[in-house]
């Protein structure tokens, strides 16, 4: 992996810093109001639910089903969790809630699609691939490749962080969890990460002849 | 020569992750160049229209019909009421789905929470905090916990949720098979077991434990740690280790080491052999270590009597050599900093993630049912 990020291709991408937002005070109180608007069939007020939590979705599901089936994915969470607003019994847990039907509608899709899931939760190299093409997405497949093969905690904190980007009190605030877990995640994933991109020759395998 | 002290790998979080923390602090390119290659994926849809769905709302006709026939629906609740009532009085346990626990689906056959069985056609139950899962010799059964992970119950394996949330899932295999996936942070999954605690660091792995308490665990991911007063032994991925009740944990070892290697080191550590014979397990296991057996030796150091620990120490310095400001003598009094910077030298996981979970769990490093 070169080192060297070329700035221009960041801004492009429309990565750069970037302002760092993470759930504030009155965030809650939006995402409480937003809630109880939709519950009474406000659906201009679940539109903006969506645009907040459409990236966390979107990385949640990304973190454990092919790219092409996502974005259909997406649009199930919302649509269950729209009918299941009435369960919803603290409107400021609305992200850990919403994370947590994601990742059963991704664990349903394997359900449905794969009779016995293997334990190893890694996802395979045409999973990863699938609704890429082209040269151009090589790279970025081959990176998205290695982000699967960390462990699902891993893999999906760095999604959010790397794919969505999100920063990481941004994720914690989303998602429910703590931001020490997230942080955790974060660190321990990227370097897993790195070992994966730049292998280190210590870590290919011990040497197996006596010495 | 490195000292250890300049590793990265899975060192506890640090200011020089604050650009991946929050962006804050000085870019790393190398950050920079993924997030420009993974931003491709990002979610980049429009909001959609969002459609007229009927929500699922809990007796949505009752206001109505209440304000209509009030003194009928009086009747209704006060009927449901001595339904529930009664219900109640011959359900001795709470419904299984709205207690926390792990989701249960069986898999195979006919599981059974407490006297309970399941049956897949009734999709998910739930295993509640003191509650005892068991599978026969014909089923088995899955657990998920959106929080912390999935574990698959093989048959003829009896299992129970000790807690649950604060940051620590506890369990206790009491016989049986269990093959653990956890993607909850390092040291919040922890399984008892007759004869050891197994503390999850970020891994996959199996955990057997048979009718006499023995027990093994094979890691096939991440690391586990497996403790028991004091004897702790650490298993990365690939490597297995045994554990006896009264024992505890044993030496772990990579399971392609030669026959004579494993045998040596069951006997030393499980066989209640004469001086002698230790010795010649030991330099058994010395002769017949390969560069990756490192990891048994380190551990030995701990394990052999004064006499011994001078062969273990000069094989192991030539496996890998230890840091430079680790001495002979250090390691020969067992000095705990010498011994983990030399740890950090073989290769596996740093060491200090270990050391910081177990300042965490401290006090629960014993099987609750031998408290």
């Amino acid at each position: 992996m070169a080192r060297s990020g070329d700035r221009s291709d960041l801004l492009a991408a429309g990565l750069g810093p970037g302002p760092v937002r993470e759930q504030s005070a009155s965030d809650v109180h939006e995402d409480a109001t937003w809630v109880a608007a939709a519950r009474d069939g406000d659906r201009a007020a679940f539109g903006q639910l969506y645009e907040r939590y459409a990236r966390m979705v979107h990385g949640v599901l990304l973190a454990k089903v092919p790219v092409g089936e996502v974005d259909d994915l997406v649009q199930d969470v919302f649509i269950k969790a729209l009918r299941r607003l009435s369960a919803l019994r603290e409107a400021a847990s609305f992200g850990a809630w919403l994370a947590a039907i994601a990742r059963n509608v991704a664990n349903d899709y394997h359900r449905r699609s794969v009779p016995e899931e293997p334990l190893t939760d890694d996802a395979s190299d045409d999973e990863v691939t699938s609704g890429v093409s082209g040269g151009d997405h090589e790279g970025s497949a081959a990176v998205l490749e290695a982000v699967m093969s960390l462990p699902h905690a891993y893999r999906e904190t760095l999604i959010l962080r790397l794919v969505e980007g999100m920063t990481g009190p941004e994720i914690a605030a989303r998602t429910g969890m703590t931001p020490g877990s997230v942080r955790v995640n974060l660190h321990r994933g990227m370097e897993q990460l790195r070992a994966k991109l730049r292998p280190d020759p210590r870590c290919d395998g011990p040497e197996q002849e006596k010495s | 020569m490195d000292t250890g002290n300049d590793r990265t790998e899975n060192r506890p979080p640090t200011n020089s992750d604050d650009y991946l923390w929050d962006g804050s602090g000085e870019p790393d390119p190398e950050i920079q160049k993924l997030e420009a290659l993974l931003g491709k994926f990002r979610h980049d849809s429009p909001t959609p229209v969002i459609p007229e769905v009927v929500l699922e709302r809990r007796w949505a006709f009752f206001p109505w019909r209440i304000r209509l026939f009030p003194a009928l629906a009086m009747a209704v609740v006060a009927v449901a009421a001595i339904v529930a009532v009664t219900f109640l009085e011959f359900k001795a346990k709470p419904t299984p789905t709205t207690m926390v626990g792990w989701d249960v689906s069986s898999v195979k056959g006919i599981p059974r929470i407490g006297g309970k069985t399941i049956f897949t056609k009734e999709g998910t139950s739930r295993l509640g905090i003191g509650q005892m899962l068991e599978t026969d010799s014909q089923s088995s059964a899955s657990l998920q916990s959106d929080d912390t992970g999935r574990i698959q119950v093989d048959p003829s394996t009896r299992l129970r949720l000790l807690s649950m949330g604060s940051g620590l899932n506890r369990i206790a295999l009491d016989r049986g098979t269990i093959h653990a996936y956890i993607w909850a942070p390092p040291g919040q999954f922890v399984v008892d077991t007759p004869s050891a605690v197994t503390v999850d660091l970020g891994c996959a792995y199996t955990l057997q434990v048979d009718d006499s308490g023995a027990g093994i665990v094979r890691t096939s991911l991440g690391w586990v740690g497996f403790k028991l007063n004091g004897h702790e032994s650490f298993i990365p991925a690939g490597a297995a280790c045994a554990t006896r009740p009264k024992v505890g944990p044993g030496t772990p070892y990579f399971e392609d080491a030669s026959a004579a290697f494993r045998s040596a080191l069951a006997r030393f550590d499980f066989e209640d052999g004469t001086p002698q014979q230790r010795a010649r397990d030991v330099a058994i296991v010395l002769s017949e270590a390969r560069n990756r057996d490192a990891l048994t030796l380190w551990h030995l150091l701990a394990r052999v009597d004064d006499a011994q620990r001078i062969f273990v120490y000069d094989r192991l310095r030539q496996l890998v050599p230890p840091p430079a400001n680790v001495t002979k003598e250090g390691i020969l009094r067992l000095d705990q900093p010498m011994l983990d910077l030399w740890w950090n030298e073989l290769g596996f996981d740093d060491i200090s993630v270990w050391r910081h979970w177990e300042r965490s769990w401290a006090g629960t490093a014993t099987p609750v049912r031998e408290k």
